[in-house]
């Protein structure tokens, strides 16, 4: 009884701490243009649409969205099936130029982006793959390969040795082994890593905006950076299309949820 | 042996691949710069090879000394405070419990929003006139709202719980997977040699989580030596550079300015003071984790 | 209608389309520009050139709004050498340096000196370089003052045509009012390139300046400048306004005067539309707009705003180029974009058009105001010297025990450290 009114003070306490700054940013949508800027703040809107529909009209808000999820599940696919490749070699193989590939990984993250965004538009540009998807998906799986990797890595150490070594018995191969053996074990981690890089693709900023120039191809960060005019600010309009860019993501997780929970179990089991 | 040498090599060639075109020659592009002194607008100055003078004027320029500083208070103030908040979001994720989903989602918000929309939501949230901070601390009160974005102490401060808020997920989510694989019995076999619930977080859960820890601090000092979209959209660097953070300086010197050896020294430095930093973790993390391990 | 037969049609219909389409010989034009606030007149003129221009394609490219955004995007781009760039949009401070680092086309050739004689004198002034000229002016912006008609008719002062009347004026009005949420004054001095807009015109109708471009050293150091500084720290913010103004950019200052909030405002000339537009201003109808006041009689300066369209270096098409810069800045796009959005035209000759009159009734008195704005300082490096303005001016500013001599100095010895990199092609 105790246990579950703490953890109940504790959710909501989580909760309100996500939610609350996001959820003046949803209140703020659904308001009229006068009570937007009205002092004080007035906490209920009127649960005016105008704002949604400007920003779906006027803004097109929709191909941003499909253009961001094109490119954040691309990254988040491609980065995963490398990623595993890798990770696996580094967990299993531990040879000393394998960790050190590792060891590489971490540092070459930690360059500041700003400076490498010249050479690699340069690089695009080179490819001609400036404004397509498979130029931003490209930078964006060397960005996002070093945490994919560290994380899968991670997860693949905790898988017992024996299980894999039995598979190896019966006849697999190494190949096989990760496919069939040790990515169900680590399902949660992959998930994990998987949901990670994607959330990343989806929210990064700066590569898009000077790869992707043309609007047919812009992601939603960019897109909702050129909502302001030059010196106006449609905060009703962001609020609103940051409203629609969240929910996909939202709805996304409460799918991976139940991924995550049955890996877990099915591992259970198999152990 | 030599065929597993030869198996690790074509699994580990497809990441390489992506990762020397576009992290690692970028990266050696950016040091050869970091050498030279190129200034877009003054072409005629041309390309000249300078050896250290940039980072020579880097370590004798207040303004970037100014900024180095600004950014190590910064992240000595996010991170601790990110991965508690974090471990106890994780803690509560663990446990079974109706719902659990649902919030699991919640929790994820902070992290889905795009970071340039968040930095627009913070700004509105500190506004001076209707922003919700003032509206909370002082309700219809206005002539008591203040602006925090205004003092230099404050806009440091606001553009903190902004990052705070924006990257505790990826920490929860971190320490949340490592919570998940540690394995039940333990927790039971602790509690029939009549552990407390704090005995058992103290030494079973901790240390196994140190890996996970790491990670996320890890990552998570990487990411907040870069912070640059919060500051971009919130302060732009002021009031009175009290938010110019390494990056955001280095942006202004590479990109507004055309100053490509300089801002190339900066990033240099900034890398560098990531490298420092990771290694120092390794470090702490690589000792206790032997011990840990001794059976 | 069989399955093989609806295939024939479609292939039919695309391979006729994409010979039809290869016959047509369509030269594309790029052009990197943020999306206009009137789109539709902006995209009826690209249609409108296409038309008159058989076979040509204007492909827009929006970049975006925030200048400083843009700039980063052009720089990306140009610095590149990017072919597939021709026609770009550039704000009043970037044709010095777009032209110092070769970046833009001189016009000389098309841009004929009758032809500048039809513009504004301040707009093409802030696009020539070396003797050369660079841009072509699109529409103009300058500092102005706006403030409350009814607020001060009420307490019987008159619109200030000084600083120091002003806050006078400012403290009269409050101390009538006694409403604790007004404000004397509002205006931008957040740390960004509108604190220099701010700045240099208390600073210049004090007597002083930024810079002496002769000589080529800072002059943020001198007593002129450094005593409208004070004024503006603690006269200005100190007495009449209110510690948020620190953090405010044009959006921010604006909605604190909309919504009644403010006595005096100052903002650029986009602002007096929304002002008085019904929907979104508390205070429509109740506006007043008048030159900025200076530190004598007659002193007031104004900021030179506004933008510019430039041709690539690197274009391959600059004759094409010229002819759609040409026509985007001609009479009829320029009066049509001022009827649509009120920005103020270049060409002198639409400030006598009655329908422009109609649309903008004050639009002669902005006339004057637009002929005496002053740009900031021509130079390539100025985006370098304003960040050490920026920085000078919001130090004293956002900190009020600053030594405002000190620091001054340290940012006249940053700028000529910058200038210095000048000097040494003195020679054309």
């Amino acid at each position: 009884m105790k246990r579950s009114v703490a953890l109940l003070f504790y959710s909501i306490g989580i909760a309100l701490y996500c939610l609350v700054p996001f959820l003046w940013f949803v209140l703020t949508s659904l308001k009229s243009s006068a009570e937007l800027t009205a002092i004080p703040p007035e906490l209920i809107p009127s649960f005016h649409w105008g704002f949604y529909q400007s920003a779906l009209q006027n803004y097109g808000l929709l191909h941003y969205v499909a253009n961001s999820a094109i490119v954040a599940a691309a990254t988040a696919l491609i980065t995963v099936a490398i990623g595993s490749l890798a990770a696996y070699a580094i967990a299993r193989f531990q040879l000393t130029w394998t960790n050190f590939y590792l060891l590489l990984l971490l540092v070459v993250s930690m360059f500041p982006q700003i400076a490498i965004a010249g050479p690699i538009w340069t690089i695009l540009d080179r490819l001609q793959w400036l404004n397509t998807y498979q130029g931003l998906v490209a930078a964006y799986i060397a960005l996002s390969l070093p945490l994919a990797i560290w994380i899968l890595a991670t997860f693949f150490r905790e898988v017992p040795r024996e299980i894999e070594e039995a598979a190896l018995i019966d006849g697999c191969s190494r190949l096989q082994a990760l496919y069939k053996v040790v990515l169900p074990l680590a399902a949660p981690g992959i998930l994990t890593a998987g949901l990670l890089v994607f959330i990343h693709a989806w929210n990064e900023f700066f590569f898009a905006l000077i790869i992707m120039t043309d609007p047919t191809v812009q992601t939603l960060p960019v897109g909702i950076a050129l909502f302001p005019g030059e010196y106006t600010m449609p905060w009703g309009e962001i609020a609103a299309a940051s409203t629609i860019a969240t929910l996909p993501l939202v709805v996304l997780t409460l799918i991976f949820q139940r991924g995550i929970v049955r890996g877990l179990s099915a591992g259970a089991v198999k152990g | 042996m030599k065929n597993s040498q030869r198996l690790a090599l074509f699994f580990l060639l497809p990441s390489f691949f992506f990762v020397a075109l576009f992290s690692i020659f970028p990266i050696v592009e950016s040091l050869r710069l970091s050498f030279y002194r190129m200034i877009l607008t003054l072409p005629w100055l041309g390309q000249r090879m300078v050896g250290w003078e940039n980072y020579r004027d880097l370590l004798t320029d207040p303004v970037a000394l100014a900024s180095i500083r600004t950014t190590l208070i910064f992240i000595a103030v996010t991170i601790p405070l990110e991965l508690l908040v974090g471990l106890g979001i994780a803690l509560v994720l663990n446990e079974m419990f109706r719902g659990r989903g649902l919030l699991r989602a919640v929790v994820l918000i902070p992290w889905a929003v795009p970071t340039v929309v968040a930095s627009q939501m913070w700004r509105f949230i500190f506004n001076d006139r209707y922003g919700l901070v003032n509206f909370m601390l002082f309700g219809a009160d206005t002539s008591r709202y203040w602006a925090p974005l205004a003092h230099p102490h404050f806009a440091l401060a606001a553009i903190m719980v902004a990052e705070i808020w924006k990257t505790t997920p990826f920490a929860a989510l971190i320490i949340l997977a490592g919570l998940q694989s540690i394995p039940d019995d333990l927790y039971e076999a602790a509690s029939v040699d009549g552990a407390t619930p704090w005995q058992k977080f103290r030494h079973l859960t901790l240390p196994l989580l140190k890996p996970a820890l790491l990670l996320a601090l890890l990552f998570r000092t990487i990411d907040a030596l870069r912070v640059f979209d919060l500051v971009f959209v919130m302060t732009q660097g002021g009031p009175a550079d009290a938010t110019n953070v390494l990056q955001f300086y280095g942006y202004k010197k590479t990109f507004a300015e055309g100053m490509i050896g300089y801002g190339s020294a900066i990033a240099v430095t900034v890398f560098f003071m990531s490298l420092v930093l990771a290694l120092a973790y390794l470090r702490a993390f690589k000792i206790t984790r032997l011990q840990g391990q001794t059976p | 209608m069989s399955i093989v037969k609806i295939f024939q049609c479609c292939a039919a219909f695309v391979l006729g389309t994409h010979g039809a389409v290869a016959q047509a010989q369509n030269t594309e034009l790029r052009f990197v520009t943020w999306r206009s606030e009137a789109p539709e007149v902006w995209n009826q003129g690209i249609a409108d050139f296409e038309r008159q221009n058989p076979g040509v394609k204007v492909v827009s490219e929006i970049g975006p709004q925030s200048s400083t955004q843009l700039h980063d995007l052009l720089t990306q781009k140009l610095k590149n050498r990017d072919t597939r760039l021709d026609v770009f949009v550039m704000d009043v401070i970037w044709p010095a340096e777009f032209a110092s680092a070769g970046w833009a086309l001189p016009l000389d050739g098309y841009f004929t000196a009758a032809e500048r004689e039809k513009f504004l004198k301040a707009p093409i002034s802030a696009n020539q370089y070396r003797g050369r000229i660079f841009g072509v002016p699109l529409f103009i912006d300058a500092g102005l003052l706006y403030y409350r008609k009814d607020l001060l008719e009420k307490h019987k002062v008159s619109p200030p045509r000084t600083w120091p009347e002003l806050v006078d004026a400012a403290k009269a009005v409050l101390a009538g009012e006694h409403d604790p949420q007004l404000v004397g004054f509002s205006a931008q001095f957040k740390q960004y390139e509108g604190l220099v807009c701010n700045m240099m015109e208390y600073i210049l109708s004090n007597g002083g300046t930024l810079w002496d471009e002769t000589r080529m050293v800072s002059a943020l150091d001198r007593p002129a400048s450094i005593a409208a500084v004070r004024f503006v720290r603690d006269r200005v913010i100190g007495e009449i306004s209110h510690r948020g103004v620190l953090a405010y950019e044009e959006p921010e200052s604006l909605a604190l005067f909309t919504e009644g909030r403010a006595i005096f405002h100052r903002n650029w000339p986009y602002a007096w539309a929304l002002a008085n537009d019904g929907e979104k201003s508390k205070i429509a109808g109740k506006v007043g707009m008048t030159p900025l006041p200076g530190f004598g009689p007659g002193t007031g300066v104004a900021t030179l705003g506004g933008w510019q369209l430039g041709l690539s270096r690197y274009s391959s098409k600059p004759d094409l180029a010229w002819r759609f810069a040409a026509f985007m800045t001609g009479k009829e796009m320029q009066k049509r974009i001022a009827l649509a959005t009120g920005r103020a035209p270049t060409r002198r000759a639409l400030y006598d058009d009655p329908q422009i009159k109609k649309r903008i009734p004050q639009v002669q008195s902005l006339l004057a105001t637009f002929k005496q704005a002053v740009p900031r300082p021509t130079t390539p490096v100025y985006v370098p010297l304003s960040n050490i303005m920026q920085r000078y001016f919001s130090a004293v500013l956002a900190l009020p025990d600053t030594d405002i001599d000190g620091r001054a100095a340290l940012a006249a010895r940053d700028m000529n450290r910058v200038l210095d990199l000048l000097r040494d092609r003195q020679a054309p």
